[in-house]
């Protein structure tokens, strides 16, 4: 089976005459894999499996929805999940908190006593968009199917910590263990799931159990997952059963060395920038079948990361001239996505769509982003442009 | 299409797979042929994964798998042969 190329199949598709997203994920299907058994609810026609442990959204499930549901949310799971019979009792789920002024374990019961928030949040892994860097990354070559936006409800971290005793003096970090088992014979810090982000982040950091109304399911880290808002999806850790406030980055290697932001050619380490906010993003959701000349309506996803977005235009020639487009549906606050769309009369030929958008603080999606070795964090706006054949 | 690799070769990518790569591929992968059931890296079996998919990962790992130093080019050659043979990927 041929490495998968979205690059060749777009020029393919396009010079074909196809709608790009179409004949990509017709390709696609020819070689399905399974849905494997943990997530066999999910909607196999709006995925693509990449591995059992990798499966992301196709861009016209995506479409205009603000709020992705389970059955069409990606999935990446660095370490395949624990057995579901972790959630059979819930409630007796137990945490335990270090780095507090009264360190303790509590269960996801008693979390549920403390306090109770909900909020929305685009969950997108750190590689989403890897398959659009020109230096072929290792790693699932992800388009732009590994986001969703889902609302999360839980205990805000701050409440618990102040329960706690507050903070300890000197810490600097916060630091989530996932839960999930590791086997003997393996170098436990090779393959623990365990990620520390800034100290500053404890403010907006929520210990969820439901996700979009529901217990949270085992795929996407039930019964308790640390959600830590615009930053990239590892650092939300699954099956969270500790929480330390420390003074250092734990010595795990999934922070060490792997999501570094490093040069093509360099091995990862801690002197490179771990991969923690996001950035501003956006792509085209359709026209995802094919398109006829007249009006169409040109929709899409756009989201700040860390700030609210601002504002989205379209390109139908590929950035050479751009329009404003239009934000449909609620706004779910600043960590949340928003649909666009443009309306726009089309005559027969080929187009180029592409989108960029502009958080809240002026920062716009370049067009191409800065190549670094693992091929995180790309949010750049030409490479996800869907080619266009109108008839 | 590649062509099948001999007998010989895949019998030494199955000793590499089952006992001389330490850890011990098995430990975190599924692979009906060799009878191993690990859960924590992909179901080589759904991942069919190329030779080249199988060397690159062996000699310069990929996410939490560590690259093997300690195997011989032509063990890490037999194994990514057997792999990709034995899972149907090539």
């Amino acid at each position: 089976m041929e490495k998968i190329d979205i690059r060749r199949r777009n020029l393919l598709a396009g010079s074909a005459g196809a709608v790009v997203l179409l004949a990509s994920s017709r390709l696609m299907a020819q070689e399905a894999r399974p849905l494997p058994e943990y997530v066999a609810y999910k909607d196999a026609d709006g995925l693509i499996v990449h591995s059992n442990n990798t499966i992301e959204t196709l861009r016209s499930a995506q479409g205009v929805q603000p709020v992705t549901p389970d059955r069409l949310l990606y999935v990446r799971n660095n370490v395949t999940p624990p057995p579901a019979s972790i959630l059979e009792d819930r409630d007796a789920w137990e945490i335990t908190f270090e780095g507090v002024g009264e360190p303790r374990t509590l269960t996801l019961g008693e979390l549920k006593t403390m306090g109770v928030e909900t909020m929305a949040m685009v969950l997108q892994c750190s590689g989403n968009g890897r398959a659009y860097f020109e230096h072929s990354p290792g790693g699932t070559p992800w388009q732009t199917g590994a986001a969703g936006c889902v609302m999360w409800t839980g205990v805000p971290l701050r409440t618990v910590v102040e329960r706690l005793g507050g903070a300890v003096s000197g810490v600097r970090y916060v630091t989530g263990t996932g839960g999930e088992e590791i086997p003997e014979g393996i170098e436990r810090l090779d393959v623990l799931v365990e990620r520390s982000v800034p100290i500053e982040a404890l403010d907006s950091i929520m210990l969820a159990w439901d996700m979009n109304g529901e217990p949270i399911s085992l795929a996407h880290g039930g019964p308790l997952r640390m959600i830590v808002p615009g930053y990239t999806g590892v650092n939300n850790i699954k099956y969270i059963n500790r929480l330390a406030l420390t003074e250092d980055e734990t010595d795990a290697l999934i922070q060490a060395t792997r999501y570094r932001i490093h040069p093509v050619g360099t091995e990862g380490s801690p002197e490179y920038p771990s991969v923690w906010e996001m950035a501003v993003k956006s792509w085209v959701t359709g026209p995802s079948e094919s398109a006829s000349a007249g009006m169409n309506q040109i929709t899409g996803l756009a989201f700040g990361g860390m700030n609210a977005v601002e504002s989205v235009e379209v390109s139908v020639d590929g950035g050479e001239t751009w329009e404003a487009a239009e934000f449909i549906g609620p706004d779910l606050g600043r960590y949340a996505w928003r649909a666009f769309v443009l309306s726009k009369e089309l005559e027969p030929g080929t187009y180029t769509i592409v989108s960029r958008a502009t958080d809240s603080e002026g920062n716009q999606q370049p067009e191409e982003t800065e190549p670094n070795e693992a091929g995180y964090n790309h949010n750049g706006w030409r490479r996800p442009g869907l080619e266009v054949s109108v008839a | 299409e590649a062509e099948a690799p001999d007998e010989a070769k895949l019998e030494l990518g199955r000793t590499v797979f089952l006992e001389r790569a330490q850890p011990a591929c098995g430990i975190c992968h599924t692979l009906a042929d060799a009878g191993t059931e690990g859960a924590i890296g992909p179901v080589l079996d759904d991942l069919r994964p190329t030779v080249e998919v199988v060397t690159r990962a062996v000699t310069q790992g990929i996410g939490p798998m560590r690259p093997y130093t300690d195997l011989s080019e032509e063990e890490i050659d037999a194994l990514a042969h057997y792999v990709a043979h034995v899972t149907g990927a090539e």
